[in-house]
């Protein structure tokens, strides 16, 4: 018996140790493949379609926009990329886009402005079913187009001019219209592509077209993809050749497999490391353009007294919430995060319990003892709890305030802020484009993620100026009206921090794209040999 | 010659599981190996059927099979309204969607449907085979998701359970037979503590042993035999202590019989002994606990499974939950139950042939 467990043991350590370490995944080398793990298999690769961090990352590789991101500059602009340049008119009503010549896609077609027209017919089509066809609401009449209410799409304000003209009309002025064309729904279709392989299924290994600066060469649902350089690639061409894309969904497996050399990039590691991890050469902390924050009911007693809310806004102490989950992330009391103009930290409730206590007297609790019992639903996470605890903790030591926890399983959570059945909600945000406009709509009376049913006409209107501004200081200062009174006067949110990202990067990667958009295009990353 | 064709249909299934197995463990791919396959499951299938007829089976599996499908009725069924009265729908998400966002995305899927329509339309699909697309992964077929993972977590499950007959039954016999000494201690205290270690723990354990400290075994992914020592080991280790143990108590029992005494009594050897008239007769408490292991390391092969990055069908359980993917939460339900019914079915027929005494028609 000894015998044969020792056979089998010894067995495996000589497999294991003969394996040539060269070769990774399909016999690539090494020193040309980076080994990336994105968590999850990507429900679709369809860009008019997919919503998730995994889908967009190899999207983004494999695609490319009007415009891209330009990472070398410190604050998030954006830099022609298949447009060559574009031109606003009618008071940043009317956006023109000249597209670059001579850019081909995978098959060997050229790229024309109507693959726009398609790419954002098909987005807004409502039998398409695109979560993200809100995503060009801006644009004239397509919000109509979506709703089915008009059936003619040369109505909606997308045409091609020309070959290579592109003119979008919007209901609206927006000054920020070029950020919002780095995003994947805004991207161009082959709609002859759709057509041959299949409305669900065109985006398939072997199936798909693409024009980034790598293509999809094979996917193995749920283990591997396996992304090539695009030799064709009308920018500068990819440095590394093979990317590699791992569905790890545990995330203390994968750092073992950096520990070990088998994985170049962790995209998030165990909130309990952090604090192991954080001495390491491979770590890397960055704040996100991304606020975590907790609302009030407004509709529901005590939440509908403003002086309430800012009670317990000013009884919070952000710093304290920082340091116990200790993942480097930045308190903050603005809904617009640093990075993004409109964000200054001197707006917002500052840490005060005893103006806070002040503020409840004038409310009429004077004595604690008769103040109702607070609810806070979250949905069941270690963060999350560990936030709602400090909260708790905090408010009962700042005000005497007793606040009872409830945690629900994340769709249940959801449904329940569906209905009035909820005091203080925990939730956050996560920018689609980098500008203010896309945080402060949240609030406004008619957007469905105000889940505090929170209403102020000036506010609305204050937004909807600032979205509208082409001139920078007037933007700013609009936005810092709106957000007086939305954080300071009627408080029906309370941000509490900035959310980081907490990633590995192995040592013998150079230049791998790190920022606040969380976007990762490898064409600029090379491998140290 | 009644006795022959049993011995024929096992010899061929099990020369092909191993032929299958060399394969597997050495990389041989192609078309042999995947023959080997058919051939093991097509004489699987002849052995099955030449028993049934020659025993008289035939009323009983029609029986069961019957039972069967009503079960199967029953689970889609209950499953179908547990999951429409769980809270929150699939498309419920952080974003909120706008409402004609909504309502076009429920169009797509029938979502906006009555109740009794929809649940029609399922079972209508479940008659002809069809399980319905995801509703998270866009394209994909519940059917394409399960063929895509079943692979990878089918050989998680045979390799675990071939090693805890392969390690549990020699390890259960030597107890017993070294009744009462350091030896048998020494195994059942190893047994208790298999049982009661959660896999989750002795994973990380031997990742960090295995993997990072000699690092000698690779810490996760499922890409080369090499790759499937440590889950396999890990799921392994529940059902090695369960076989042992009970390998361990039947054997005392049937060692302190009559029969026994008197092998021992005309003198046949220690070997003969306890391999040949021993080891038969306390099979078969192992074998009947085949079926409930089966469902042990197929529930188990869950946390293996997203611990180890392998890429089967146990993070797809999960995941279809907490994503409210009704369709592949359905698809996996029932296939789990198919698993394990049929389990059942094939160890009740191998009890008749173990154990002449059991008649099943």
């Amino acid at each position: 018996m000894k015998k044969l467990i020792f056979s089998i043991l010894s067995m495996a350590l000589i497999v294991g140790c003969t394996k040539k370490q060269e070769k990774s995944e399909f016999g690539l080398d090494i020193n040309d493949t980076i080994r990336v793990n994105f968590l999850t298999e990507p429900p679709s690769l369809d860009w008019s379609k997919s919503t998730d961090t995994t889908s967009s990352f190899v999207e983004i590789n494999i695609m490319d926009g009007l415009a891209e991101f330009d990472f070398t500059k410190p604050n998030l602009s954006v830099k022609p990329a298949l447009a060559e340049s574009w031109e606003p008119s009618n008071g940043s009503k009317t956006w023109t886009f000249k597209l670059r010549q001579g850019v081909k896609w995978t098959d060997g077609v050229e790229l024309e402005a109507s693959h726009f027209v398609d790419g954002w017919e098909r987005l807004l089509r409502p039998t398409t079913a695109s979560e993200y066809g809100y995503y060009l609401f801006g644009v004239k009449n397509a919000r109509k187009y979506n709703e089915g209410k008009l059936k003619d799409f040369s109505k909606v304000g997308v045409r091609a001019e020309d070959k290579y003209t592109l003119v979008v009309d919007l209901d609206t002025p927006r000054s920020y219209f070029p950020l919002m064309l780095t995003h994947h729904a805004s991207y161009p279709i082959r709609k002859d592509v759709i057509a041959k392989h299949g409305e669900d299924t065109w985006a398939d290994e072997g199936k798909i077209v693409t024009l980034g600066a790598y293509k999809l060469k094979k996917w193995e649902h749920d283990r591997i993809i396996h992304l090539e350089r695009n030799e064709d690639y009308y920018g500068e061409k990819a440095k590394i050749k093979n990317v590699l894309v791992y569905m790890i969904l545990e995330q203390s497996t994968a750092v073992g497999l950096v520990d070990t050399g088998k994985l170049d990039f962790q995209l998030e590691v165990p909130k309990s490391d952090i604090r192991v991890l954080r001495n390491r050469e491979d770590y890397v902390n960055i704040h996100n353009l991304g606020i975590y924050y907790y609302g009030f009911n407004t509709k529901k007693a005590p939440y509908n007294d403003s002086r309430v809310r800012r009670a317990i806004a000013m009884a919070i102490d952000r710093k304290e919430i920082a340091t116990v989950i200790g993942g480097g992330e930045k308190p903050t009391g603005n809904i617009i995060p640093p990075g993004l103009i409109g964000h200054d930290e001197e707006i917002g409730t500052k840490f005060d319990p005893a103006a806070a206590k002040a503020l409840l007297a004038e409310a009429g609790y004077t004595d604690m003892t008769n103040f109702p019992k607070l609810t806070l639903n979250f949905n069941t996470n270690e963060n999350h709890q560990l936030v709602a605890e400090n909260v708790q903790a905090q408010l009962k030591r700042n005000l005497g305030v007793s606040l009872e926890l409830k945690n629900e399983e994340w769709k249940v959570y959801l449904k329940t802020l569906r209905t009035n059945n909820f005091g203080i909600y925990r939730m956050g945000w996560v920018s689609d484009y980098p500008d203010p406009a896309d945080f402060m709509s949240l609030m406004l009376s008619y957007s469905e993620n105000n889940r505090s049913k929170w209403v102020n006409k000036k506010y609305d209107s204050l937004v909807e100026k600032a979205a509208a501004e082409l001139d920078s200081d007037k933007r700013i200062e609009a936005y810092t009206q709106a957000q007086k009174i939305l954080l300071e006067k009627d408080a029906p949110i309370v941000p509490l921090y900035v959310y980081s990202s907490n990633v590995l990067v192995s040592k013998r990667v150079k230049n791998f794209p790190i920022n606040e958009m969380r976007q990762f295009p490898l064409k600029g990353a090379s491998l140290v040999k | 010659m009644r006795k022959n064709y049993k011995v024929i249909t096992g010899a061929v299934i099990v020369g092909s599981i191993l032929l299958n197995i060399f394969f597997d463990l050495f990389e041989f791919e192609g078309f042999l190996p995947s023959a080997m396959l058919y051939v093991s499951l097509i004489s699987g299938a002849i052995g099955a059927t030449i028993l049934i007829v020659k025993e008289n089976l035939l009323v009983y599996v029609a029986k069961r099979g019957f039972e069967a499908f009503v079960t199967m009725f029953v689970i889609a069924t209950a499953t179908f309204l547990l999951l429409r009265f769980l809270p929150g729908g699939p498309f419920d998400t952080e974003k909120a969607l706008p409402p004609e966002i909504k309502a076009n995305v429920e169009a797509k899927y029938n979502l906006n449907a009555p109740l009794i329509e929809q649940y029609g339309l399922y079972i209508s699909g479940l008659l002809r085979g069809d399980l319905g697309q995801s509703y998270k992964y866009i394209g994909r077929s519940v059917t394409e998701i399960i063929a895509q993972a079943m692979p990878a977590t089918f050989k998680l499950g045979f390799y675990a359970l071939l090693i805890a007959f392969i390690i549990g039954v020699p390890l259960g016999v030597i107890a017993a037979y070294k009744h009462n000494t350091w030896v048998d201690n020494l195994a059942m205290a190893g047994a208790i503590s298999g049982v009661a270690l959660p896999n989750f723990l002795v994973g990380a354990i031997l990742i960090l042993i295995f993997a990072l400290y000699f690092r000698v075994l690779p810490a996760a992914l499922w890409e080369s035999p090499t790759h499937y020592i440590l889950p396999v080991l890990t799921l392994g280790l529940r059902p090695i202590s369960i076989i042992a143990r009970l390998t361990r108590s039947s054997v005392l029992d049937v060692i302190r019989s009559d029969y026994i005494r008197t092998a021992w009594a005309k003198g046949l050897g220690e070997k003969v002994v306890l391999f040949k008239h021993v080891l038969r007769n306390s099979l078969i408490p192992v074998l009947s606990i085949s079926g409930p292991l089966i469902a042990n390391v197929m529930s188990g092969s869950f946390v293996i499974e997203v611990i180890f990055a392998v890429p089967g069908m146990g993070r797809h359980l999960v995941q279809s939950v907490n994503n409210r993917d009704y369709p592949l939460i359905l698809g996996l339900t029932l296939l789990y139950s198919v698993v394990l019914i049929f389990a059942n079915l094939i160890v009740d027929l191998l009890y008749s042939i173990v154990d002449p005494r059991i008649k099943l028609a």
